[in-house]
């Protein structure tokens, strides 16, 4: 930790390093890096004027290309791509050649778009490509070897090379990119969508950079190590960007992966303070509102983001989630229908769009959206557990068990899925394999607190009694533990089935005791009342005939003395 | 935070889903490759004379061309060419006016095309196959845009210009690079080598485009066709898996892709893409049987009961019989609780299968299911099911002619109904049951039939239906034929053809590896080569366990390792009772009777033998029968009453001539030998003499069988007696050049330790 505090302890220098990347993308057109780095920037505290740091030294060949990249800028900006690369085919500047591979690369990337709507035929579409990627993979690579590319035509290089699905090249050149220059948290990004486990991350070698933390707490987060992403980002906050929005939205993101609501929804409660604008996340956001069915913050937030910009994806789901709490599950379909056509590869929108067609009983059309999740992204436990829910519905629980062990696999850790495998081998007779599950549920952490009160009814059903009461005591203490009141607590039914335990077992004790508290339950009360009437009977009998051992009275005449 | 590129993650061709392949209704294109073909069809009915001979090739080419997936322009003028070089000239000849030209130049060619509609006496009339065809292109042309006509004629140039480049030169579409490239390097040369190099390692393949649904649909049914028929001429799994792939990639909603993908993963045996496949593929079809009815017999609760169904199939085929079992339990549920009396007769019998193949008892069950079959006419199910009864009846002894009125029965419904399938099944089913009975005759006759019979179904893409399991058993049993007659030669090109036709990682391969271990196996022990026949227990005992520990008892009773072999036998009776295998319990017991005469207690052999002879009659298992009639003689032969002996023998000997194995025969001879020879030594001195003779041609006949063998120890046996023989006849030459024989094979066979067979 000390030695991150001394990293960060120049946070003028970060700032000025800031200001000067913000300048260095903003001429190149590449708006998302900026923005990201105007954030962080606006999260440190203003600079004096004399702190400023200088704008970029200008070269010979700058001054040269200055007209033309003006120019082919301002074309650049009004989306004239074609033109602008025309115009910058001479200039000899870094600055001009990125801007004019850029423009091409994006002139194609539009075309293709376009193409998309007006192929020959509906199948060929799969094979419109954007046909400027490989001139541009021949010539930037030729560069490359040659080592005439700086940071951010690298950073192109390795997009060209991604597009064309070159992946273990990317890699390399985006680590390289990182390496020219550190400050474009693009190149970042593009490494973050390419690396796929926790090995392949440590195996890359990274730059030195105090920006290389905000990247390994993205990493953390996308492969849901969330424990490493939050010390990670906490950290950060210690060491002086504790104003930052991206570091807050990202906290709360990881709180909502690992289901903290509470914590998550505070965070986001406080980012809609400080940037009441914005729109990124909070679908997210919206999901945790749905979870709480808090109506009224979900209703002001959509009417809100309405306002903002109706045309997001984000604003979409958002809409859709609110229908949904509202039972209007027709209209919530509709919205998320329309996130998707805003942007197909939604992979949020396909689940929740799932989830509405459950909701609405219409299973085939549930199953479609989950597979069309599936295939976005193969890694997306929500739909695989959803297709095991829909078959689940449709009574078949041998077939349901594929899709919940997948999402299984997906998310090891996760006590629903477990719960859920739980049931369906409940229901096929597996007993042992409906047990395994289930206490592997509890070990895991159960979320629901289900998992217990299943195993225990499993082992009455088996009539393994003393299993089963073993597990309603853990159940119990569980229960009162963790203080909250939970809505289908059952402790009456354990309560009720301990009693008797205990009285079957001759504890008149601790049966008193668990009578006791089953009063405090309206649906146990008179069990509770019958139970202790039974005790003191026995308790009676007992001391009347002092003499004869209580082993000779055995369980089943004391049931005749019942009212 | 939001992606840096927003469009770097449109991806529009995987996923979409808002726009499906399917939704405009259009099942085909226009593509270069179709305008040729266009072209081709249009030289052929614009008829300038063309001789009766190349105009039938053409005509036979046309639907494949139709069909298949888009050539290149050099392959596609080759296939034209070779049926009529003067047509393809002139296919070549249009497109060139149209590629060299300008764009009015393919607008003018489909202005010209005949139109179906009104050619009323050509061959492109309306309803026609290449009416249809031309009908479908000129309708999709008319749909296209602006932009698209375009398009289209810059692919189409591009088609044809690149059949003058070479064939060294890969991408077709950077022609146009070239222009491009001198804006900004000078040094072209460099840079096109090395982006020829690096776009060559790229294993993707450029030149194959996606298929239209028409075409993707015949590929599928072309391989499934082949899978099911003839595996080896389909693609080969891995190759079958590309296809299949750059298939989805280019339209995911193509669910029969999956069902083919969940069929080749089953040839290597992959549960997991198998089973992901099938999946798939159902949650898919669930889909597209959405529309409307939610449960009734048309609507998605089918597809439901029957993807329940395949999973149990799926378990079954891996021998996963508790997951196979949970699956079938959920379909007949399904299918009970919405009164689907098809799908659970289908349940049904693969409860039945499912039972047998964990070895329980179920002909109760095979019973009902023909009955419920039959009062549902379904003749397929409920064939099968008697097929399945009528196998389990023949292990249990049921009475031959009750068999085979059974399969006759279904035969005329095979017939009736065209089941080509199971008619093979029903011949392949007889074969065994004559093999079984051991008529071998017949056997082999059936068998013949089964190989010689021209299928009942059409013959498509030249592949008649030779790859399933009959045609395997009936080859096995002919090979095992042909083995038992001592012709090595033709059951070697029997296995070299099953090797061919069912390669060793396919489903039926096991069967054929263990027929020919099985020859080997016998073959090793009748020529005394024991060492030989070692390392065969091994292999069979992977293949088949009970088998495996029979020859294992066998080979340990050769090597005189008695106690050993006797507690397997032992082991292997108790075994094989429980589980009713009769052949297996008489073969055991015929082997233990032999150890049993090693230690010379011949007379504790008897009762044994009486036991198995009594089964094997029970169960009318002839050759069974005779070899252990063989073995009841040598008994009382031992037990010094030949007379007895020889009268059990006569009854033997006829079917052993018959029907036997040249092995049998040879021994049935040598024992009638000894025993008249054993007689000839109470009798007077002429009837002596008469006798002898008898007995010296018995067993000349009998060492003519042995040699057919090379089975020199019982050859060296029968030398020795026939000198013995003509010695006491006074026969000197004969009687020398016996004891030369046997001589020469006794200093061939010097190998201590191991047991000569008795009998």
């Amino acid at each position: 930790m000390a030695a991150l505090c001394s990293e960060f302890g120049d946070l003028v220098q970060i700032k000025k390093q800031l200001i000067s990347v913000i300048s260095l993308c903003k001429e190149r057109g590449l708006v998302h890096s900026v923005k990201w780095a105007s954030e962080l920037a606006f999260a440190l505290d203003p600079l004096p004027k004399n702190e400023l740091p200088p704008s970029a030294t200008f070269t010979e060949e700058d001054a040269q290309d200055m007209d033309a990249l003006g120019l082919a800028k301002s074309y650049f900006d009004l989306k004239e791509y074609d033109r602008a690369a025309y115009f910058l085919r001479g200039c000899r500047s870094q600055k001009a050649y990125f801007l004019y591979m850029y423009s091409r690369y994006l002139s194609g990337e539009k075309k293709k778009d376009d193409e998309t709507v007006d192929s020959l035929g509906p199948l060929e579409k799969g094979q419109v490509r954007n046909e400027a990627l490989r001139e541009l993979r021949v010539e930037l690579s030729k560069k490359h070897s040659a080592g005439e590319l700086d940071g951010f035509t690298l950073y192109l290089y390795g997009v060209v090379l991604r597009k064309l699905d070159l992946l273990k090249e990317a890699v390399d050149v985006f680590v390289e990119a990182t390496h020219a220059l550190p400050l474009h948290w693009g190149a970042w990004l593009e490494l973050c969508n390419l690396i796929t486990n926790i090995d392949m991350l440590k195996s890359l070698s990274l730059p030195d950079c105090w920006i290389r933390d905000f990247f390994i707490a993205h990493m953390y987060t996308e492969l849901q190590m969330i424990k490493e992403a939050l010390q990670k980002y906490q950290s950060l906050i210690e060491s002086g960007f504790s104003k930052s929005t991206y570091i807050v939205s990202q906290i709360a993101v990881a709180y909502h992966n690992i289901r903290d609501i509470d914590q998550a929804l505070a965070l986001f409660n406080e980012l809609r303070e400080q940037d009441p604008f914005r729109i990124e996340n909070m679908d997210t956001f919206s999901n945790l509102l749905y979870v709480r069915s808090m109506k009224p913050e979900l209703s002001y937030l959509a009417h809100n983001l309405v306002g903002i910009d109706k045309y997001r994806v984000e604003t979409c789901c958002v809409i859709g989630n609110y229908y949904s709490l509202r039972s209007q599950h027709e209209k919530a379909a509709l919205y998320f229908q329309r996130a998707l056509k805003l942007n197909p590869r939604c992979l949020g929108a396909w689940t929740l769009m799932g989830h509405e067609y459950m909701e609405m009983k219409n299973t085939s059309a549930a199953i479609q959206a989950y597979r069309h999740a599936i295939e976005v992204n193969k890694r997306d436990y929500r739909a695989w557990y959803g297709l095991g829910q829909t078959y689940e519905i449709l009574k078949m629980p041998f077939y349901c068990l594929y899709y919940y062990r997948k999402a299984h696999q997906l998310r090891p850790n996760d006590s629903r899925m477990l719960v859920a495998l739980g049931e369906s081998y409940e229901k096929l007779s597996q007993h042992v394999e409906a047990k395994k599950c289930y206490w592997r549920a509890y070990t895991v952490g159960d979320v629901e607190r289900m998992a217990l009160l299943k195993l225990a009814k499993l082992h009455e059903q088996l009539n393994e009694s003393d299993d089963a009461a073993q597990c309603y005591i853990i159940y119990i203490q569980d229960i009162f533990s963790c203080g909250e009141q939970l809505e289908h607590a059952e402790v009456s039914t354990a309560l009720r089935y301990l009693g008797q335990y205990y009285f079957k077992n001759k504890l008149y004790e601790e049966a008193s005791l668990c009578a006791q508290r089953c009063c405090d339950y309206n649906d146990a009360r008179e069990e509770g009342k019958a139970l202790l009437r039974q005790i003191s009977q026995v308790r009676d009998h007992m001391e009347a005939s002092n003499t004869t051992p209580v082993r000779r009275v055995s369980p089943l005449d004391l049931s005749s003395f019942s009212p | 935070m939001a992606s840096v590129h927003e469009s770097l993650y449109f991806n529009p061709m995987m996923t979409n889903g808002v726009v499906h392949a399917n939704v405009f209704g259009i099942k085909d294109w226009v593509t270069p490759y179709k305008i040729s073909v266009l072209a081709l069809l249009y030289e052929m009915t614009t008829s300038k004379p063309i001789a009766l001979q190349e105009r039938r090739r053409l005509n036979k080419l046309i639907l494949p061309l139709q069909q298949g997936p888009d050539l290149t322009l050099d392959q596609f003028l080759k296939t034209v060419e070779e049926c009529c070089p003067q047509t393809a000239y002139a296919v070549k000849l249009r497109l060139h006016e149209m590629a060299d030209g300008e764009l009015k130049d393919m607008e003018y060619f489909f202005a010209t095309l005949p139109t179906p509609f009104s050619a009323i006496d050509s061959e492109a009339y309306k309803t026609s196959v290449v009416g249809l065809f031309m009908r479908h292109m000129l309708l999709a042309y008319n749909k296209l845009s602006f932009s698209q006509v375009y398009k289209l004629y810059k692919a189409l140039q591009q088609y044809y210009h690149s059949h003058y480049s070479q064939p060294g030169d890969v991408q077709v579409g950077l022609a146009a690079d070239d222009s491009d490239m001198d804006l900004t390097s000078t040094e072209d040369n460099v840079g096109e080598r090395m982006e020829k190099e690096e776009l060559d390692t790229r294993p993707e393949v450029v030149d194959r485009g996606p298929l239209s649904q028409k075409q993707a649909e015949y590929f599928l049914a072309r391989q499934a066709y082949l899978l099911k028929n003839d595996e080896n001429k389909a693609l080969k799994p891995s190759a079958l898996q590309d296809e299949l792939n750059n298939m989805l990639k280019f339209n995911p909603d193509f669910a029969e892709a999956h069902y083919l993908s969940y069929l080749n993963s089953m040839r290597v045996q992959d549960i997991f893409i198998s089973t992901h496949s099938l999946l798939h593929y159902f949650d898919r079809l669930i889909l597209s049987g959405s529309e409307g009815k939610s449960n009734g017999d048309e609507g998605y609760g089918r597809s439901l009961r029957y993807a329940a169904l395949n999973l149990a199939a799926l378990h079954c085929r891996f021998g996963h019989y508790q997951q196979a079992d949970l699956a079938l339990q959920e379909a007949i549920r399904i299918a009970q609780e919405s009164n689907d009396h098809v799908c659970l007769q289908h349940c049904l019998s693969w409860l039945y299968t499912l039972e047998q193949m964990k070895g329980s008892d179920s002909s109760v069950l095979t019973e009902d299911s023909v009955k419920m079959a039959a009062h549902f006419c379904l003749p397929y199910l409920v064939s099968l099911g008697i097929q399945s009864l009528v196998q389990q009846g023949a292990v249990q002894g049921k009475t031959a002619h009750e068999l085979m009125d059974a399969l006759k029965d279904t035969d005329i419904l095979h017939w009736k109904h065209s089941l080509s399938e199971l008619i093979d099944i029903s011949l392949a089913q007889t074969t065994s049951i004559w093999r079984m009975y051991g008529k071998s005759t017949m056997a082999q006759q059936q068998a013949q039939l089964l190989l010689n019979m021209n299928s009942l179904e059409q013959v498509n893409f030249g592949v008649q239906q030779n790859n399933t399991e009959a045609f395997a058993v009936a080859l096995c049993h002919l090979a095992e034929l042909h083995a038992e007659q001592g012709l090595y030669g033709a059951v070697s090109e029997v296995l070299k053809h099953l090797k061919e036709q069912f390669p060793p990682h396919t489903q039926h391969a096991k069967l054929w590896m263990l027929c020919d271990l099985k020859i080997q196996f016998d073959r090793a022990m009748n020529d005394g080569k024991y060492h030989l026949a070692e390392p065969h227990v091994t292999a069979i005992a992977a293949l088949n366990k009970t088998e495996g520990l029979y020859r294992k008892a066998q080979v340990l009773k050769a090597l005189n390792r008695t106690t050993e072999a006797y507690s397997i036998l032992q082991r292997l009776q108790l075994y094989c009772e429980k589980t009713k295998y009769t052949e297996m319990i008489i073969r055991v017991m015929l082997v233990t009777a032999e150890l049993h005469w090693e230690s010379s207690g011949f007379a504790t052999a008897l009762p044994l033998l009486l036991q198995a002879l009594a089964l094997a009659r029970q169960h009318h298992l002839q050759a069974l029968a005779s070899e252990t009639i063989l073995h009841l003689a040598f008994t009382q032969l031992m037990l010094g009453v030949p007379e007895q002996a020889l009268g059990v023998l006569h009854e033997a000997m006829e079917p052993i001539l018959a029907h036997g194995a040249v092995m049998d025969k040879g021994r049935a001879l040598l024992l009638a030998a000894r025993c008249q020879m054993a007689m000839a030594g109470t009798r007077s001195n002429g009837q002596r003499h008469a006798a002898l003779g008898l007995a010296v041609q018995s067993l000349g006949e009998a060492a003519a069988y042995f040699s057919m063998l090379d089975c020199k120890e019982r050859l060296r046996d029968v030398h020795y007696l026939q000198a013995r023989l003509h010695h006491t006849l006074g026969q000197t030459p004969q009687r020398n050049k016996c004891a030369m024989l046997f001589r020469l094979l006794d200093q061939e066979l010097q190998a201590p330790g191991a047991a000569v067979p008795l009998l």
